[in-house]
């Protein structure tokens, strides 16, 4: 049993360098446009979609179909700023959320149009590397690497470029930023594209690790929303230590338990994070 | 219709036209979309008493799932009348209401945050039915026993009878939010709606009054799903509860224009007809495309409709009331995005 | 340089600037004294095209800008220090300055501005790596007209650079600002410190609910009983 545990615990380590590079880019987002994208795991979704048809239908290699799959995703987060965010940039709060739900009702029934509910999967087989008693699957491996490698990407994309500074620029004060030149309305593009692109990226790193059906994005969404809210709505480094937190507690506790629980019991720390502090457990804020 | 006998003519002849629709109508389908329309405006009605104060909650499928599901096991396991299981069943919502409205306040939980703290409550509810599979069916969900027509047990053998049913609960929906416009409570809620600090500086107790609406909506929507579920006489936590019907439901309301009365009841028409009519047009074809089209629609109605359909059209017609509110929420939507 | 024709701007259905018309004439400086909710930080909105005039004209070296966004008002050469400074209180020092060159026109003469900039301020080059938000009054001051300066702009604009300064501060930041002047920078200053406003001013203007009642030269000003009674407390 201790074992398991501990086994799981490895698991969730390596599920949470992924969950990180997800929650990354919603609060990316939320950070800089001050929109939540309740539509982010839909991305994935479809992303895996395109991949799986790329490679496996079209038998493009896994490699080129990911980066089809990776700037596929940045259109669609421009298309999705220019037709659904940028209307409603003044609009309610409730309003944006509601027209951004409205596209995971479009996503999810396009897929079941297009690919059906059957679930599909990209057949692959990575090697299980045993140490000791322990298993780590390959393939969860090469996701967890290479999401940090984006991370660190990331990271050097937002602190040694010009259009990096005026990401968090904006995300303190749009309108300062403005007066300094900075176009606000593009580097919103930009924020949306980056954000697309890492769902390109989340999506490649799952496709040796499961399989997609229509639903399969919304879990992701609701998974890095808890992620992002326990470290601090618009910080991102919170957010990646939380996704690690994330990713133990929730495989631990879906091996003890079922996986439902493990969503509730995640979904219970949401909420309590929410009620006692909702700037995040993490409260300092880094960008 | 600014004089108040021509608009009572009015809503005399619309309540007329509905009372003998049933009757008139030349197919038992119509009657079954207007009973539709009816349990959600009633629904939707309710989540307006809270989301006109600036109380978005995103997870009323918290409230209309366990309404429906105690009153429903209730009457299978313990063959218990769903006319008194529906009151056990309401104020174990409104008791779930009161427990996170009470948390939520207390700890000054507002716009946004109290959106998400909702969204994840409905999530937290439809995954607790499923969790509970032995007796709840799980994702499959159940069908309450039917025993043909026993109205003591809130069956009927005339699906005519839930139309009626439905449009009394509307009514009442309704007539409660004159009552509650009328009371002191609108008075001080709008005041805690547009300026939270402000609203508590004069000495409003914002808990007290924050925590009667929230009361009143949770059991008022609890009911609502005791009557979509008889009506159905089939339970799913899909349909009744989790993010996709608790987002559904203020989809309705803001349609319509949920800062009036009206609002609810017209953006519900409005979707159920759209929804029916794409189902109808498009939907046998290849399944999911009439949900795309049904999406995209919200999404283009949202976008072009912000104050919803009547509140679009009245702001056309009388500009002072509704300007100020528009302030309201501009002022509100300021404090939302400096985070507290 | 810099001429405004008549503005009239709103915030919804409420007016808060009444066929507003002032100029900024090349190496001058030019202050708008009033009291608080008079519409001075409005009047420098609009100009830096945050906020969109409802009728009237701006006009910046023979472009009109009245209908440009903020970026492109800043490629041309019109810096602004809002009020309270509003720095990025999360990026350090450096980061602040160098989003102040963020303008395509001050991107190339990036490090060369700094130089210039630490000279002026050496305290900024001390604190280069500290976030902006951990600085005193003064220095966030001091910062957020280097930043401005950073932009390498033809006009810079004060809005109420003395506020929430204790005395001794506020000189500093006035000798700063007429080092600024004296290197051949427009300047068009809004401020309630009139009398320390005024020591630099070639040109003032006096802004009253939203309506421009009286401007001149500066000896004009001073020599005002009203003025002098209402804003100079002489």
């Amino acid at each position: 049993m201790f074992e398991q545990i501990i086994n799981a615990a490895i698991n969730g380590i390596l599920l949470g360098g992924v969950l990180a590079l997800l929650a990354f880019g919603l609060n990316l987002i939320f950070g800089v446009v001050k929109i939540i994208h309740m539509a982010y795991g839909q991305f994935v979704m479809l992303g895996f979609y395109l991949i799986y048809v790329l490679t496996v239908q079209l038998h493009v290699p896994l490699i080129i179909s990911s980066l089809i799959a990776i700037c596929a995703m940045a259109v669609l987060g421009i298309l999705t700023q220019l037709l659904v965010i940028e209307p409603l940039l003044d609009a309610p709060r409730l309003n944006q959320l509601l027209a951004l739900a409205g596209l995971i009702i479009v996503f999810e029934n396009l897929a079941m149009v297009i690919w059906g509910a059957d679930y599909r999967g990209i057949p692959l087989y990575l090697p299980i590397l045993h140490i000791g008693n322990f298993y780590i699957r390959f393939s969860c491996l090469i996701a967890f690497l290479g999401a940090l490698m984006t991370l660190g990407l990331l990271y050097l994309f937002l602190h040694k470029t010009y259009i990096g500074l005026a990401i968090r620029a904006t995300a303190q004060d749009v309108e300062i930023a403005k007066v300094m030149g900075v176009n606000s309305r593009l580097i919103y593009f930009v924020t949306l594209a980056a954000g697309g692109a890492l769902t390109g990226i989340v999506a490649a790193f799952f496709t040796p690790i499961y399989t997609v059906h229509p639903h399969f994005g919304s879990s992701f969404t609701i998974m890095a929303f808890i992620i992002v809210v326990l470290g601090g709505m618009g910080n991102l480094l919170g957010g990646f230590i939380s996704a690690f937190i994330i990713g133990i507690v929730t495989s631990v506790s879906a091996v003890l338990t079922t996986a439902e629980v493990a969503d509730i019991i995640a979904l219970l720390i949401f909420i309590l994070v929410m009620l006692v502090r909702p700037q995040g457990i993490l409260g300092v804020r880094g960008t | 219709m600014k004089s108040p006998w021509v608009k009572k003519l009015f809503l005399l002849l619309i309540l007329v036209l509905l009372v003998i629709f049933p009757a008139a109508s030349p197919s038992p389908y119509l009657v079954h979309i207007m009973t539709l329309i009816f349990i959600w405006a009633y629904i939707s009605t309710a989540w307006a008493y809270m989301g006109r104060f600036g109380l978005v909650s995103l997870g009323h499928g918290a409230f209309l799932g366990i309404g429906a599901y105690v009153t429903a096991l209730l009457f299978n396991y313990f063959n218990l009348s769903p006319w008194i299981g529906m009151l056990i069943g309401a104020s174990s919502a409104a008791f779930l209401a009161a427990v996170l409205g009470y948390a939520c306040f207390r700890f000054g939980v507002i716009g946004d945050y109290f959106a998400l703290v909702t969204l994840a409550v409905g999530e937290l509810v439809a995954l607790s039915i499923i969790a509970l599979r032995d007796t709840t069916g799980g994702s499959l969900g159940f069908t309450i026993r039917n025993l043909g027509n026993a109205p003591l047990y809130f069956q009927f053998s005339n699906k005519v009878y839930f139309y009626y049913l439905s449009f009394l609960f509307l009514v009442f929906a309704l007539y409660l939010w004159v009552r509650i416009d009328k009371s002191k409570m609108q008075k001080a809620l709008r005041a805690i709606g547009e300026d939270e600090i402000a609203a508590s500086s004069v000495g409003i107790n914002i808990i007290k009054y924050k925590m009667t609406i929230t009361i009143i909506s949770a059991f008022l929507t609890g009911i609502g799903g005791v009557l979509y579920a008889q009506y159905i006489t089939y339970l799913n936590p899909h349909t009744l509860s989790g993010v996709e019907v608790s987002l559904a439901i203020p989809f309705k309301a803001i349609l319509g224009g949920m800062f009036d009365m009206w609002g609810p009841t017209i953006g519900t028409a409005m979707i159920v007809s759209l929804e029916e009519y794409i189902r109808v047009s498009y939907g046998t074809k290849f399944i999911g495309i009439s949900e795309v089209a049904y999406g995209i629609a919200l999404i283009v109605l949202i976008i072009f409709l912000p104050k919803g359909l009547y509140g679009t059209l009245k702001e056309m017609k009388i500009f002072k009331n509704e300007r100020r509110r528009q302030y309201g929420c501009n002022k509100r939507k300021e404090v939302i995005l400096r985070g507290r | 340089m810099l001429r405004v024709e008549k503005i009239n701007v709103s915030y919804g259905e409420f007016q808060v600037l009444h066929e507003v018309s002032i100029e900024v004439k090349s190496g001058e400086t030019a202050i708008v004294v009033g009291p608080n909710g008079a519409g001075k930080t409005t009047l420098l909105r609009v100009i830096s095209g945050l906020l969109k005039p409802t009728s009237g004209a701006i006009y910046f070296d023979g472009h009109r800008i009245d209908d440009k966004e903020p970026h492109e008002i800043v490629e041309l050469g019109i810096a602004l220090v809002p009020e309270g400074g509003r720095l990025f209180p999360y990026l350090t020092v450096y980061d602040n300055l160098k989003i102040g060159s963020f303008a395509k026109r001050a991107r190339g003469g990036f490090r060369r501005t700094l130089e210039e900039i630490f000279e002026l301020f050496p305290i900024l080059k001390e604190r280069r790596n500290q976030l902006a938000g951990s600085l005193s009054g003064g220095e966030r001051q001091m910062l957020a007209i280097a930043r401005s300066l950073m932009s390498q702009p033809k006009l810079i604009m004060l809005d109420e650079p003395s506020l929430g300064l204790a005395p001794r501060v506020v000189s500093r930041v006035f000798e700063f600002i007429g080092k600024i002047r004296s290197q051949g920078y427009s300047i068009l200053m809004v401020e309630q410190n009139a009398r320390k406003a005024l020591e630099l001013a070639d040109h003032a203007y006096l802004l009253e609910s939203g309506k421009l009642e009286f401007h001149g030269g500066r000896e004009d000003f001073l020599r005002n009983p009203y003025i002098k009674k209402a804003y100079l407390g002489i």
